[in-house]
């Protein structure tokens, strides 16, 4: 336990804090100060006049909603086996999806937010369809056709968003406002852009739990991912698992898509960021794909992101800060934890 | 028409098309071997940033050429000793490497060159000046595609025959080819296959970042934030379009080149009377590329033992 969980874990840590110090001090930037700063922007302790605990907490459990669902997307993908560098995708298709069943006329107005969640999901899970099925029908690896289908994601949700589905009102590229109903309600009255789509993502991650360690569909999903061959030999579907798997993890990613749209955003706009749905895969690698570990390594790097932010709106010091420590704790993460185990000599 | 389809615009595909096929040439050195690269995209980036940097502080385009070089070759040891030593998963590293290049490469940028750009210096480089044709500037073919070419261009077209002719005709391209095919048989056989797999991911790193330094030296003559804007990923598009093969590979690049080519000509004017949405001709590689993993276009197969190291 010391030697497998305590130290790595301590030097993970230390090659972070190392990280940030050399960022730090390579900008030029005082240390301690710095430091603070940071500190400040992930907690917002120590309080200010201009920065308490709940802008902190606003910009963390904001990032932290979108973290959570990209990285279990991401992770229960992994536990069948499948890498879905495709999140960023499917979280822009979902995104789109529910900006548009959000802006239609007519909808019940209790039903208008469930609608709208759903309609991104179900965009997710279909953007995440056709890569699934390259994979278990014609062997096409999942990361490259996941790949393209991010950039077809790009290319058609800018074209629909500036010719197709653009707001009438304005010349901006961006949808209508959704409906007052198809909005979720923000976590506190003085918060800005995290809402109760937290609750819904930490939900999922407990119900996520439950499933892949709990049930015969896990068990069986966990094995398609250990060893295919002997799932296949021991009757478990592993192709049907594949499918499921994925189906899942792209309505997970369009889920977080339609709650920026119906929490935050409240429409969908030119350079919607997609960005997170990148991030998923740096939070499910930190979590070992473990959904109740995803709900600390989300809070983990939306964290560092606030706090690097805040640096950045402080100091100026480059907010990529962030970017440059997360690649560092992949990097120890593949290093340390993710070594295949040699076989063959 | 006419206005559209001339020499200019296939001598800008073939501009465009140039990082593009160096990359996928770097893919095809370290796929081949069966090391996936998904960190082209990050050696392209940092290649960029390293040629801008180089060229910047000596005023020498061909220093500029040689630092991001030396920057690709590090980031590609860092793919083969993730993926060779600690054994990772070849996607995972190259996801870290990617996010490592954009992180680094935007913090250096606004440490280093946007504070000189704000201090009113230049940030523009001394560039690669176009080769000149000399005599040949008489032929119109050649000279509508070729008229202000840089000389990285030139080689990115004859990389791919020599590829070609190393990888059928040496015992090195023997050697890769039973490397990427399968490692067990090539390592029973005496095939140094660690090294093969070193040498070839090292070889990507040099020609991605060639590309980067293409960017830089040849096109734009400044660095810009993520300005690799996803080249990495249509060179890889390109090597599976081209079914790993460097003709196929490099007619792939040409074509991808063409569509970027044709978007930046077209911007809004009307084809036969028919408004082509530039979105969509964007998205052309990328669909074409789904098409053909569908295998609609004919069989597309791998080399057998791609990410099994």
């Amino acid at each position: 336990m010391l030697r497998t969980r305590v130290l790595p874990a301590l030097l993970g840590a230390a090659i972070v804090l190392t990280a940030l110090t050399l960022l730090i001090a390579a900008a030029g930037k005082p240390l301690g100060e710095s430091f603070q700063i940071i500190l400040q922007g992930a907690t917002g302790y120590p309080r200010t006049d201009a920065y308490g605990p709940e802008d902190a907490w606003d910009a963390v459990l904001h990032d932290m909603t979108l973290l959570l669902l990209t990285g279990l997307a991401v992770a229960v993908a992994l536990q069948a086996g499948l890498f879905n560098i495709g999140a960023a995708g499917q979280l822009l298709i979902g995104a789109l999806a529910a900006a548009w069943a959000g802006a239609l006329q007519g909808v019940p107005s209790g039903m208008h937010l469930p609608t709208a969640l759903l309609a991104g999901a179900m965009a997710g899970a279909l953007w995440a369809f056709i890569p699934v099925w390259l994979k278990v029908r014609r062997g096409a690896h999942e990361v490259i056709s996941t790949i393209m289908f991010n950039y077809i994601a790009l290319y058609l949700t800018h074209w629909l968003v500036t010719e197709r589905l653009k707001d009438p009102a304005g010349d901006a590229p961006q949808t209508a406002m959704i409906a007052d109903p198809a909005r979720l309600p923000l976590l506190r009255e003085d918060f800005l852009q995290a809402s109760w789509g937290l609750g819904i993502a930490v939900l999922i991650a407990l119900g996520l739990w439950l499933t892949l360690y709990r049930t015969v569909w896990g068990y069986e999903t966990r094995a398609t991912g250990a060893n295919r061959d002997a799932a296949d030999a021991a009757g478990v579907p592993t192709a049907q698992r594949m499918v499921e798997a994925m189906l899942l993890s792209g309505a997970l990613a369009g889920l977080a898509g339609a709650i920026e749209v119906c929490g935050t955003q409240y429409r969908f706009f030119e350079g919607f960021p997609g960005e997170y749905g990148f991030d998923g895969i740096a939070v499910a690698l930190l979590a070992g794909n473990h959904p109740a570990l995803a709900l600390l390594s989300a809070w983990l790097m939306s964290a560092l992101r606030s706090g690097a932010y805040h640096l950045h709106a402080e100091t100026g010091a480059p907010k990529e800060i962030a970017v440059v420590v997360q690649a560092a704790l992949i990097l120890y993460m593949v290093a340390v934890y993710l070594r295949k185990r040699r076989v063959e000599g | 028409m006419g206005e559209i389809f001339d020499g200019q615009l296939f001598g800008a595909a073939i501009r465009q098309a140039t990082p593009l096929i160096l990359a996928a040439l770097g893919g095809l050195m370290s796929e081949r071997v069966g090391v996936i690269n998904i960190g082209l995209e990050g050696k392209i980036l940092m290649g960029a940033f390293a040629a801008a940097l180089g060229a910047l502080l000596t005023g020498s385009p061909m220093i500029g050429l040689a630092c991001a070089i030396l920057v690709g070759l590090t980031l590609a040891l860092l793919h083969a000793v993730a993926t060779q030593e600690w054994r990772t998963d070849h996607i995972v590293s190259g996801v870290a490497i990617n996010l490592l290049a954009l992180g680094l490469s935007t913090y250096l940028f606004r440490q280093i060159i946007v504070p000189r750009e704000e201090a009113g210096e230049t940030s523009v480089v001394s560039m690669f000046s176009p080769m000149s044709l000399g005599g040949l500037e008489n032929l119109p073919i050649l000279n509508a595609l070729f008229k202000d070419q840089s000389w990285l261009t030139l080689f990115a077209l004859a990389l791919p025959f020599i590829l070609l002719a190393l990888l059928t005709r040496t015992r090195w391209g023997l050697r890769v080819y039973a490397v990427g095919n399968d490692s067990v048989k090539a390592r029973t056989m005496g095939v140094p296959v660690k090294r093969m797999r070193y040498l070839g991911v090292l070889w990507s790193g040099v020609f991605a970042s060639m590309a980067g330094a293409f960017l830089v030296l040849a096109a734009t003559g400044q660095f810009r934030e993520n300005m690799s804007a996803g080249r990495g990923f249509i060179a890889l598009a390109a090597l599976i379009f081209g079914r790993w093969h460097p003709l196929g590979a490099t007619g792939a690049a040409l074509g991808f080149g063409f569509f970027e080519a044709l978007q930046m000509r077209l911007q809004g004017q009307p084809v036969f009377g028919v408004q082509l949405p530039t979105d969509l001709l964007l998205m052309l590689p990328y669909l074409l590329t789904v098409v053909a993993l569908m295998g609609l276009l004919g069989k597309m197969k791998p080399p057998s033992d791609l990410g099994n190291s």
